[in-house]
Protein backbone atom coordinates (compact mmCIF):
# COMPACT_ATOMS: atom_id res chain seq x y z
CA UNK A 1 0.00 0.00 0.00
CA UNK A 2 1.33 3.42 -0.83
CA UNK A 3 2.32 5.67 2.04
CA UNK A 4 2.77 8.89 0.16
CA UNK A 5 1.40 11.18 2.85
CA UNK A 6 1.89 14.93 2.59
CA UNK A 7 4.83 14.83 4.93
CA UNK A 8 6.60 12.33 2.75
CA UNK A 9 5.99 14.43 -0.33
CA UNK A 10 7.18 17.55 1.37
CA UNK A 11 10.33 15.75 2.41
CA UNK A 12 11.41 15.69 -1.22
CA UNK A 13 11.69 19.45 -1.23
CA UNK A 14 15.13 20.91 -1.00
CA UNK A 15 16.14 21.60 2.58
CA UNK A 16 17.19 25.06 1.42
CA UNK A 17 13.61 26.35 1.48
CA UNK A 18 10.65 25.24 3.53
CA UNK A 19 7.43 24.93 1.61
CA UNK A 20 5.91 28.23 2.72
CA UNK A 21 9.05 30.13 1.70
CA UNK A 22 9.05 28.27 -1.57
CA UNK A 23 5.43 29.20 -2.30
CA UNK A 24 6.10 32.84 -1.43
CA UNK A 25 9.08 32.76 -3.74
CA UNK A 26 6.83 31.38 -6.49
CA UNK A 27 4.29 34.11 -5.84
CA UNK A 28 7.08 36.64 -6.27
CA UNK A 29 7.80 35.07 -9.65
CA UNK A 30 10.76 32.85 -8.81
CA UNK A 31 10.77 30.30 -11.61
CA UNK A 32 13.23 28.01 -9.88
CA UNK A 33 10.97 27.82 -6.85
CA UNK A 34 8.02 26.96 -9.07
CA UNK A 35 9.95 24.22 -10.76
CA UNK A 36 11.04 22.87 -7.39
CA UNK A 37 7.49 22.99 -6.10
CA UNK A 38 6.11 21.12 -9.10
CA UNK A 39 8.82 18.51 -8.95
CA UNK A 40 8.12 17.86 -5.29
CA UNK A 41 4.57 16.79 -6.13
CA UNK A 42 4.37 15.83 -9.76
CA UNK A 43 5.19 12.18 -9.32
CA UNK A 44 2.44 11.60 -6.77
CA UNK A 45 -0.03 13.60 -8.88
CA UNK A 46 0.76 11.51 -11.93
CA UNK A 47 0.50 8.30 -9.92
CA UNK A 48 -2.90 9.32 -8.61
CA UNK A 49 -4.21 10.16 -12.08
CA UNK A 50 -2.73 7.03 -13.63
CA UNK A 51 -4.19 4.68 -11.03
CA UNK A 52 -7.56 6.38 -11.00
CA UNK A 53 -8.05 6.70 -14.70
CA UNK A 54 -6.01 3.72 -15.89
CA UNK A 55 -5.18 5.60 -19.04
CA UNK A 56 -1.85 7.12 -19.92
CA UNK A 57 -3.43 9.76 -22.13
CA UNK A 58 -5.92 10.87 -19.51
CA UNK A 59 -3.25 10.90 -16.79
CA UNK A 60 -1.07 13.13 -18.94
CA UNK A 61 -3.99 15.48 -19.55
CA UNK A 62 -4.77 15.65 -15.84
CA UNK A 63 -1.12 16.33 -15.04
CA UNK A 64 -0.98 19.12 -17.57
CA UNK A 65 -4.27 20.69 -16.61
CA UNK A 66 -3.61 20.52 -12.86
CA UNK A 67 -0.19 22.14 -12.94
CA UNK A 68 -1.30 24.76 -15.43
CA UNK A 69 -4.08 25.69 -13.02
CA UNK A 70 -1.49 25.93 -10.27
CA UNK A 71 0.66 28.04 -12.56
CA UNK A 72 -2.18 30.41 -13.30
CA UNK A 73 -3.63 30.72 -9.82
CA UNK A 74 -0.77 30.42 -7.34
CA UNK A 75 -1.22 34.11 -6.59
CA UNK A 76 -4.60 33.27 -5.07
CA UNK A 77 -3.13 30.72 -2.64
CA UNK A 78 -3.51 32.31 0.79
CA UNK A 79 -2.11 29.60 3.10
CA UNK A 80 -5.59 28.81 4.46
CA UNK A 81 -4.67 25.16 4.05
CA UNK A 82 -1.53 23.25 3.14
CA UNK A 83 -0.29 23.51 -0.42
CA UNK A 84 -0.70 19.73 -0.68
CA UNK A 85 -4.41 20.05 0.12
CA UNK A 86 -4.83 22.96 -2.29
CA UNK A 87 -3.06 21.12 -5.08
CA UNK A 88 -5.00 17.92 -4.45
CA UNK A 89 -8.28 19.80 -4.53
CA UNK A 90 -7.36 20.87 -8.05
CA UNK A 91 -6.20 17.40 -9.07
CA UNK A 92 -9.13 15.52 -7.56
CA UNK A 93 -11.66 17.91 -9.11
CA UNK A 94 -10.17 17.30 -12.54
CA UNK A 95 -10.04 13.55 -11.99
CA UNK A 96 -13.63 13.45 -10.70
CA UNK A 97 -14.74 15.24 -13.88
CA UNK A 98 -13.02 12.56 -15.94
CA UNK A 99 -14.59 9.76 -13.90
CA UNK A 100 -18.05 11.30 -14.16
CA UNK A 101 -17.72 11.73 -17.91
CA UNK A 102 -16.71 8.10 -18.15
CA UNK A 103 -19.72 7.02 -16.17
CA UNK A 104 -21.89 8.84 -18.68
CA UNK A 105 -19.99 7.62 -21.73
CA UNK A 106 -19.40 4.10 -20.38
CA UNK A 107 -15.86 4.20 -21.65
CA UNK A 108 -13.86 1.15 -22.47
CA UNK A 109 -12.51 -0.63 -19.42
CA UNK A 110 -8.82 -0.93 -18.58
CA UNK A 111 -8.97 -4.66 -19.23
CA UNK A 112 -10.28 -5.57 -22.66
CA UNK A 113 -11.00 -8.87 -24.33
CA UNK A 114 -8.78 -9.77 -27.24
CA UNK A 115 -8.57 -12.91 -29.41
CA UNK A 116 -5.58 -13.90 -27.26
CA UNK A 117 -7.52 -13.43 -24.02
CA UNK A 118 -8.02 -10.55 -21.60
CA UNK A 119 -5.48 -7.78 -21.94
CA UNK A 120 -4.70 -5.04 -19.43
CA UNK A 121 -4.22 -1.88 -21.48
CA UNK A 122 -1.99 -0.49 -18.75
CA UNK A 123 0.63 -3.03 -19.75
CA UNK A 124 1.01 -1.31 -23.10
CA UNK A 125 2.71 1.67 -21.60
CA UNK A 126 4.00 0.82 -18.18
CA UNK A 127 7.71 1.13 -18.55
CA UNK A 128 8.61 -1.88 -16.56
CA UNK A 129 5.39 -3.56 -15.62
CA UNK A 130 4.75 -5.84 -18.54
CA UNK A 131 8.31 -6.89 -19.01
CA UNK A 132 9.91 -6.32 -15.65
CA UNK A 133 7.34 -8.18 -13.64
CA UNK A 134 5.73 -10.85 -15.78
CA UNK A 135 4.10 -12.46 -12.77
CA UNK A 136 2.19 -9.28 -12.27
CA UNK A 137 1.08 -9.36 -15.89
CA UNK A 138 -0.18 -12.87 -15.39
CA UNK A 139 -2.02 -11.79 -12.28
CA UNK A 140 -3.55 -8.94 -14.25
CA UNK A 141 -4.79 -11.34 -16.86
CA UNK A 142 -6.41 -13.56 -14.27
CA UNK A 143 -7.94 -10.99 -11.98
CA UNK A 144 -7.79 -7.68 -13.76
CA UNK A 145 -11.27 -7.83 -15.18
CA UNK A 146 -12.86 -8.60 -11.83
CA UNK A 147 -10.89 -5.90 -10.05
CA UNK A 148 -11.69 -3.32 -12.69
CA UNK A 149 -15.31 -4.39 -12.63
CA UNK A 150 -15.42 -3.94 -8.86
CA UNK A 151 -13.78 -0.53 -9.02
CA UNK A 152 -16.04 0.42 -11.91
CA UNK A 153 -19.03 -0.27 -9.66
CA UNK A 154 -18.01 2.51 -7.29
CA UNK A 155 -19.30 6.03 -7.64
CA UNK A 156 -16.62 8.55 -8.69
CA UNK A 157 -16.53 9.91 -5.15
CA UNK A 158 -16.19 6.47 -3.55
CA UNK A 159 -13.52 5.67 -6.06
CA UNK A 160 -11.64 8.85 -5.19
CA UNK A 161 -11.83 8.33 -1.42
CA UNK A 162 -10.65 4.77 -1.81
CA UNK A 163 -7.78 5.78 -4.09
CA UNK A 164 -6.60 8.54 -1.77
CA UNK A 165 -6.77 6.31 1.31
CA UNK A 166 -5.53 3.02 -0.10
CA UNK A 167 -2.95 4.05 -2.69
CA UNK A 168 -1.98 7.56 -1.66
CA UNK A 169 -1.98 6.79 2.06
CA UNK A 170 -3.81 9.99 3.04
CA UNK A 171 -5.71 10.21 6.31
CA UNK A 172 -9.49 10.38 6.07
CA UNK A 173 -9.52 13.80 7.74
CA UNK A 174 -7.19 15.11 5.04
CA UNK A 175 -9.27 13.41 2.34
CA UNK A 176 -12.38 15.13 3.68
CA UNK A 177 -10.57 18.44 3.57
CA UNK A 178 -9.45 17.86 -0.02
CA UNK A 179 -12.90 16.82 -1.19
CA UNK A 180 -14.67 19.58 0.72
CA UNK A 181 -16.51 17.23 3.04
CA UNK A 182 -16.30 15.96 6.61
CA UNK A 183 -14.10 13.19 7.96
CA UNK A 184 -17.28 11.30 8.83
CA UNK A 185 -18.53 11.51 5.25
CA UNK A 186 -15.15 10.29 4.00
CA UNK A 187 -15.37 7.34 6.45
CA UNK A 188 -18.82 6.41 5.17
CA UNK A 189 -17.58 6.67 1.60
CA UNK A 190 -14.65 4.37 2.34
CA UNK A 191 -16.93 1.88 4.05
CA UNK A 192 -19.32 1.80 1.10
CA UNK A 193 -16.43 1.42 -1.32
CA UNK A 194 -14.87 -1.51 0.53
CA UNK A 195 -18.22 -3.19 1.07
CA UNK A 196 -19.03 -3.01 -2.63
CA UNK A 197 -15.64 -4.40 -3.57
CA UNK A 198 -15.78 -7.17 -1.03
CA UNK A 199 -19.17 -8.16 -2.37
CA UNK A 200 -17.75 -8.48 -5.88
CA UNK A 201 -14.32 -9.82 -4.94
CA UNK A 202 -15.18 -11.51 -1.67
CA UNK A 203 -13.60 -14.84 -2.53
CA UNK A 204 -10.12 -13.41 -3.01
CA UNK A 205 -7.69 -15.13 -0.70
CA UNK B 1 -19.19 -4.03 20.49
CA UNK B 2 -21.50 -6.20 18.37
CA UNK B 3 -21.04 -7.82 14.95
CA UNK B 4 -22.96 -5.10 13.14
CA UNK B 5 -20.77 -2.30 14.44
CA UNK B 6 -17.61 -4.35 13.86
CA UNK B 7 -18.55 -4.86 10.21
CA UNK B 8 -18.67 -1.13 9.75
CA UNK B 9 -15.40 -0.57 11.57
CA UNK B 10 -13.28 -3.23 9.87
CA UNK B 11 -12.18 -1.01 6.94
CA UNK B 12 -11.32 1.81 9.33
CA UNK B 13 -9.45 -0.64 11.57
CA UNK B 14 -7.56 -1.94 8.57
CA UNK B 15 -6.52 1.56 7.53
CA UNK B 16 -5.52 2.57 11.06
CA UNK B 17 -8.30 5.14 11.36
CA UNK B 18 -9.75 3.96 14.68
CA UNK B 19 -8.97 5.57 18.03
CA UNK B 20 -6.89 3.23 20.26
CA UNK B 21 -9.70 2.29 22.64
CA UNK B 22 -12.05 1.40 19.78
CA UNK B 23 -9.27 -0.58 18.14
CA UNK B 24 -8.76 -2.58 21.35
CA UNK B 25 -12.46 -3.39 21.61
CA UNK B 26 -12.59 -4.47 17.99
CA UNK B 27 -9.56 -6.72 18.38
CA UNK B 28 -11.12 -8.35 21.43
CA UNK B 29 -14.26 -9.00 19.41
CA UNK B 30 -12.28 -10.47 16.51
CA UNK B 31 -10.55 -12.86 18.93
CA UNK B 32 -13.86 -14.32 19.96
CA UNK B 33 -16.00 -14.04 16.79
CA UNK B 34 -15.05 -16.28 13.87
CA UNK B 35 -17.51 -14.62 11.47
CA UNK B 36 -16.06 -11.15 12.02
CA UNK B 37 -12.51 -12.53 11.91
CA UNK B 38 -13.35 -13.91 8.45
CA UNK B 39 -14.54 -10.48 7.41
CA UNK B 40 -11.27 -8.97 8.58
CA UNK B 41 -9.40 -11.59 6.59
CA UNK B 42 -11.55 -10.80 3.56
CA UNK B 43 -10.61 -7.14 3.93
CA UNK B 44 -6.92 -8.07 4.09
CA UNK B 45 -7.20 -10.26 0.97
CA UNK B 46 -8.99 -7.48 -0.89
CA UNK B 47 -6.30 -5.04 0.07
CA UNK B 48 -3.51 -7.39 -1.01
CA UNK B 49 -5.19 -7.93 -4.38
CA UNK B 50 -5.62 -4.21 -4.91
CA UNK B 51 -2.04 -3.50 -3.87
CA UNK B 52 -0.83 -5.57 -6.78
CA UNK B 53 -2.91 -3.52 -9.16
CA UNK B 54 -1.08 -0.30 -8.33
CA UNK B 55 0.83 1.28 -11.19
CA UNK B 56 3.86 3.47 -10.70
CA UNK B 57 4.38 6.06 -13.43
CA UNK B 58 7.53 5.36 -15.35
CA UNK B 59 10.43 7.80 -15.45
CA UNK B 60 9.77 8.15 -19.16
CA UNK B 61 6.12 9.06 -18.70
CA UNK B 62 7.00 11.56 -15.99
CA UNK B 63 9.64 13.11 -18.23
CA UNK B 64 7.12 13.38 -21.08
CA UNK B 65 4.56 15.01 -18.81
CA UNK B 66 7.15 17.52 -17.61
CA UNK B 67 8.08 18.21 -21.21
CA UNK B 68 4.47 18.76 -22.24
CA UNK B 69 3.88 21.06 -19.31
CA UNK B 70 7.06 22.96 -20.01
CA UNK B 71 6.18 23.43 -23.65
CA UNK B 72 2.78 24.82 -22.76
CA UNK B 73 4.21 27.14 -20.11
CA UNK B 74 6.94 28.23 -22.47
CA UNK B 75 4.50 28.94 -25.28
CA UNK B 76 2.34 30.81 -22.83
CA UNK B 77 5.36 32.81 -21.77
CA UNK B 78 6.22 33.62 -25.36
CA UNK B 79 2.70 34.94 -25.88
CA UNK B 80 2.85 36.86 -22.64
CA UNK B 81 6.13 38.36 -23.72
CA UNK B 82 4.63 39.43 -27.02
CA UNK B 83 1.55 40.86 -25.42
CA UNK B 84 3.73 42.64 -22.92
CA UNK B 85 0.98 43.16 -20.44
CA UNK B 86 -0.14 39.82 -19.09
CA UNK B 87 1.52 38.47 -16.03
CA UNK B 88 1.25 34.73 -15.38
CA UNK B 89 2.61 34.67 -11.86
CA UNK B 90 4.35 37.20 -9.74
CA UNK B 91 5.92 40.09 -11.59
CA UNK B 92 8.58 38.29 -13.50
CA UNK B 93 8.06 36.08 -16.53
CA UNK B 94 9.03 32.47 -16.57
CA UNK B 95 12.13 31.83 -18.50
CA UNK B 96 13.74 29.13 -20.49
CA UNK B 97 14.85 27.44 -17.28
CA UNK B 98 11.63 25.49 -17.53
CA UNK B 99 13.20 23.26 -20.12
CA UNK B 100 13.71 20.09 -18.11
CA UNK B 101 16.75 19.04 -20.06
CA UNK B 102 18.46 22.33 -19.42
CA UNK B 103 17.17 22.46 -15.89
CA UNK B 104 19.09 19.25 -15.36
CA UNK B 105 22.31 21.07 -16.14
CA UNK B 106 21.93 22.94 -12.91
CA UNK B 107 21.92 19.74 -10.96
CA UNK B 108 25.22 18.26 -9.86
CA UNK B 109 26.27 16.35 -12.90
CA UNK B 110 28.44 13.31 -13.16
CA UNK B 111 32.02 14.38 -13.64
CA UNK B 112 32.34 13.09 -17.17
CA UNK B 113 29.07 14.61 -18.32
CA UNK B 114 29.98 17.92 -16.71
CA UNK B 115 33.35 18.01 -18.37
CA UNK B 116 31.86 17.08 -21.70
CA UNK B 117 29.11 19.66 -21.44
CA UNK B 118 31.54 22.31 -20.31
CA UNK B 119 33.87 21.61 -23.15
CA UNK B 120 31.20 21.52 -25.78
CA UNK B 121 29.30 24.55 -24.59
CA UNK B 122 32.56 26.48 -24.38
CA UNK B 123 33.18 25.64 -27.99
CA UNK B 124 29.65 26.43 -28.98
CA UNK B 125 29.61 29.72 -27.21
CA UNK B 126 33.10 30.91 -28.07
CA UNK B 127 33.22 34.26 -29.87
CA UNK B 128 32.85 33.71 -33.54
CA UNK B 129 31.41 30.24 -33.13
CA UNK B 130 28.90 29.67 -35.85
CA UNK B 131 26.76 26.84 -36.96
CA UNK B 132 23.22 25.82 -37.76
CA UNK B 133 22.12 26.34 -34.18
CA UNK B 134 21.04 29.35 -32.21
CA UNK B 135 20.89 30.56 -28.65
CA UNK B 136 17.95 32.06 -26.90
CA UNK B 137 18.65 35.56 -25.80
CA UNK B 138 20.29 35.97 -22.42
CA UNK B 139 18.71 38.10 -19.81
CA UNK B 140 19.97 38.67 -16.27
CA UNK B 141 17.40 36.18 -15.00
CA UNK B 142 19.14 33.43 -16.91
CA UNK B 143 21.99 33.57 -14.45
CA UNK B 144 21.71 31.66 -11.20
CA UNK B 145 23.93 33.07 -8.47
CA UNK B 146 25.02 31.77 -5.13
CA UNK B 147 27.22 33.64 -2.69
CA UNK B 148 30.56 31.93 -2.13
CA UNK B 149 32.07 34.40 0.35
CA UNK B 150 31.53 37.79 1.90
CA UNK B 151 34.41 39.73 3.42
CA UNK B 152 35.65 43.29 4.00
CA UNK B 153 37.36 44.71 0.94
CA UNK B 154 41.16 44.57 1.01
CA UNK B 155 41.55 48.21 0.05
CA UNK B 156 42.14 50.09 3.35
CA UNK B 157 41.52 53.40 1.63
CA UNK B 158 37.85 52.47 1.19
CA UNK B 159 36.57 51.67 4.69
CA UNK B 160 33.19 50.00 4.98
CA UNK B 161 33.41 48.45 1.55
CA UNK B 162 32.72 44.71 1.29
CA UNK B 163 33.65 42.16 -1.28
CA UNK B 164 31.13 39.49 -2.27
CA UNK B 165 32.19 36.52 -4.36
CA UNK B 166 29.37 35.00 -6.42
CA UNK B 167 29.30 31.70 -8.24
CA UNK B 168 27.16 32.03 -11.31
CA UNK B 169 25.65 29.41 -13.54
CA UNK B 170 24.34 30.59 -16.84
CA UNK B 171 21.43 28.93 -18.59
CA UNK B 172 20.99 28.91 -22.33
CA UNK B 173 18.61 27.42 -24.82
CA UNK B 174 20.42 25.86 -27.70
CA UNK B 175 18.49 24.62 -30.67
CA UNK B 176 19.62 22.97 -33.82
CA UNK B 177 19.34 19.94 -36.04
CA UNK B 178 19.97 16.55 -34.51
CA UNK B 179 22.38 15.73 -37.29
CA UNK B 180 24.52 18.73 -36.35
CA UNK B 181 27.70 17.39 -34.75
CA UNK B 182 27.73 19.89 -31.89
CA UNK B 183 24.11 19.29 -31.00
CA UNK B 184 24.65 15.57 -31.17
CA UNK B 185 27.66 15.77 -28.85
CA UNK B 186 25.61 17.73 -26.31
CA UNK B 187 22.91 15.09 -26.34
CA UNK B 188 25.51 12.33 -26.12
CA UNK B 189 26.84 14.00 -22.98
CA UNK B 190 23.32 14.40 -21.57
CA UNK B 191 22.74 10.69 -22.13
CA UNK B 192 25.34 10.09 -19.43
CA UNK B 193 23.80 12.41 -16.84
CA UNK B 194 23.85 10.01 -13.95
CA UNK B 195 21.51 12.12 -11.83
CA UNK B 196 18.64 12.31 -14.25
CA UNK B 197 17.23 9.14 -15.80
CA UNK B 198 14.53 11.21 -17.53
CA UNK B 199 17.14 13.21 -19.45
CA UNK B 200 19.06 10.04 -20.29
CA UNK B 201 15.87 8.43 -21.56
CA UNK B 202 14.98 11.47 -23.65
CA UNK B 203 18.51 11.70 -25.03
CA UNK B 204 18.61 8.05 -26.00
CA UNK B 205 15.14 8.33 -27.50
CA UNK B 206 16.26 11.25 -29.65
CA UNK B 207 19.51 9.65 -30.69
CA UNK B 208 18.24 6.18 -31.51
CA UNK B 209 16.96 7.36 -34.88
CA UNK B 210 20.61 8.19 -35.70
CA UNK B 211 22.07 4.82 -34.83
CA UNK B 212 23.83 4.77 -38.21
CA UNK B 213 26.31 7.20 -36.64
CA UNK B 214 29.15 5.37 -34.96
CA UNK B 215 29.27 7.49 -31.76
CA UNK B 216 25.52 7.08 -31.35
CA UNK B 217 25.76 3.31 -31.77
CA UNK B 218 28.56 3.21 -29.22
CA UNK B 219 26.41 5.20 -26.83
CA UNK B 220 23.46 2.85 -27.33
CA UNK B 221 25.70 -0.15 -26.66
CA UNK B 222 27.07 1.54 -23.57
CA UNK B 223 23.61 2.46 -22.26
CA UNK B 224 22.09 -0.95 -22.86
CA UNK B 225 24.92 -2.54 -20.93
CA UNK B 226 25.59 0.06 -18.25
CA UNK B 227 22.60 2.30 -17.59
CA UNK B 228 21.15 1.75 -14.11
CA UNK B 229 17.61 2.51 -15.33
CA UNK B 230 15.85 -0.36 -17.14
CA UNK B 231 13.70 2.09 -19.12
CA UNK B 232 16.83 3.67 -20.59
CA UNK B 233 18.34 0.24 -21.27
CA UNK B 234 15.16 -0.82 -23.09
CA UNK B 235 15.15 2.38 -25.12
CA UNK B 236 18.81 1.90 -26.08
CA UNK B 237 18.11 -1.68 -27.02
CA UNK B 238 15.26 -0.50 -29.19
CA UNK B 239 17.70 1.76 -31.03
CA UNK B 240 19.98 -1.18 -31.77
CA UNK B 241 17.32 -3.31 -33.44
CA UNK B 242 18.52 -2.42 -36.91
CA UNK B 243 21.99 -3.74 -36.03
CA UNK B 244 21.20 -7.08 -34.46
CA UNK B 245 23.20 -8.74 -37.23
CA UNK B 246 26.33 -6.83 -36.20
CA UNK B 247 28.70 -9.13 -34.24
CA UNK B 248 29.65 -6.40 -31.76
CA UNK B 249 26.00 -5.61 -31.06
CA UNK B 250 25.17 -9.32 -30.73
CA UNK B 251 28.00 -9.76 -28.26
CA UNK B 252 26.64 -6.99 -26.02
CA UNK B 253 23.06 -8.28 -26.34
CA UNK B 254 24.18 -11.77 -25.37
CA UNK B 255 25.84 -10.33 -22.26
CA UNK B 256 22.65 -8.41 -21.49
CA UNK B 257 20.58 -11.59 -21.83
CA UNK B 258 22.82 -13.40 -19.39
CA UNK B 259 23.56 -10.66 -16.87
CA UNK B 260 20.82 -8.00 -16.87
CA UNK B 261 18.79 -8.16 -13.65
CA UNK B 262 15.60 -6.97 -15.34
CA UNK B 263 13.49 -9.68 -17.03
CA UNK B 264 11.92 -7.14 -19.37
CA UNK B 265 15.32 -6.14 -20.73
CA UNK B 266 16.31 -9.81 -21.02
CA UNK B 267 13.14 -10.54 -23.00
CA UNK B 268 13.90 -7.64 -25.34
CA UNK B 269 17.44 -8.99 -25.73
CA UNK B 270 16.13 -12.45 -26.67
CA UNK B 271 13.82 -10.93 -29.24
CA UNK B 272 16.60 -8.80 -30.72
CA UNK B 273 19.06 -11.68 -30.85
CA UNK B 274 16.63 -14.14 -32.36
CA UNK B 275 15.64 -11.69 -35.07
CA UNK B 276 18.87 -12.85 -36.75
CA UNK B 277 18.94 -16.34 -35.35
CA UNK B 278 21.56 -18.67 -36.69
CA UNK B 279 23.00 -22.04 -35.78
CA UNK B 280 25.47 -20.32 -33.48
CA UNK B 281 22.56 -19.23 -31.27
CA UNK B 282 21.36 -22.74 -30.46
CA UNK B 283 23.98 -23.65 -27.87
CA UNK B 284 23.84 -20.21 -26.33
CA UNK B 285 20.05 -20.24 -25.97
CA UNK B 286 20.10 -23.79 -24.59
CA UNK B 287 22.52 -22.53 -21.94
CA UNK B 288 20.22 -19.64 -21.11
CA UNK B 289 17.22 -21.99 -20.82
CA UNK B 290 19.17 -24.07 -18.33
CA UNK B 291 20.16 -21.18 -16.11
CA UNK B 292 17.36 -18.64 -16.52
CA UNK B 293 15.04 -18.55 -13.52
CA UNK B 294 12.36 -16.33 -15.02
CA UNK B 295 9.55 -18.28 -16.64
CA UNK B 296 8.82 -15.72 -19.31
CA UNK B 297 12.39 -15.24 -20.44
CA UNK B 298 12.83 -19.00 -20.50
CA UNK B 299 9.67 -19.39 -22.61
CA UNK B 300 10.95 -16.85 -25.12
CA UNK B 301 14.22 -18.76 -25.44
CA UNK B 302 12.39 -22.08 -25.77
CA UNK B 303 10.16 -20.64 -28.47
CA UNK B 304 13.18 -19.26 -30.32
CA UNK B 305 14.81 -22.71 -30.18
CA UNK B 306 11.61 -24.37 -31.39
CA UNK B 307 11.39 -21.88 -34.25
CA UNK B 308 14.90 -22.93 -35.21
CA UNK B 309 13.85 -26.60 -35.02
CA UNK B 310 16.45 -27.08 -32.29
CA UNK B 311 16.06 -29.12 -29.16
CA UNK B 312 15.48 -27.21 -25.95
CA UNK B 313 17.94 -29.14 -23.82
CA UNK B 314 21.48 -30.27 -24.38
CA UNK B 315 22.23 -33.96 -24.51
Amino acid sequence: MAQDAPGAVGARLSPKLDEASLIRAVQRGDQDAFEQLVRAYDQSVLRLALNLLRSQEDARDVFQEAFLRVFRSIDSFRFDCSFHTWLYRIVTNICLDYLRKRKVRKEEPAVVDTPEGPLDRMNDFEEEAAHADPERSLWNVQLGQRIEGALGGLTPRERMVFELRHYQGLRLRNIGEILGTSEEAAKNCLFRATQKMRTVLGDLQ
Amino acid sequence: MNCESVTKLIPLYFYGELPPEEEDSLEQHLDTCAACARQAESQRALSAALDRREVQPSAALLAECRHDLMRTVYRHEAMVGQAGSLRPIGNRPFLVSWLPALGAWRMPLGASALLALGFITARLTAPGAAGPFSFASLTPENVISSVRSVQPAQDASRPGEVQIVLDETRRRVISGQLNDGNIQRLILAAAHDENNPGVRWESVDLLKSHSDSSPVRELLLNRVAEDPNPGVRLKALDGLKAYTGDPEVRKVLAQVLVHDDNPGVRIAAVDALTAHAGEDMVGFLQGVVEKEDNTYVRRRCVKALEDMNASVGTF
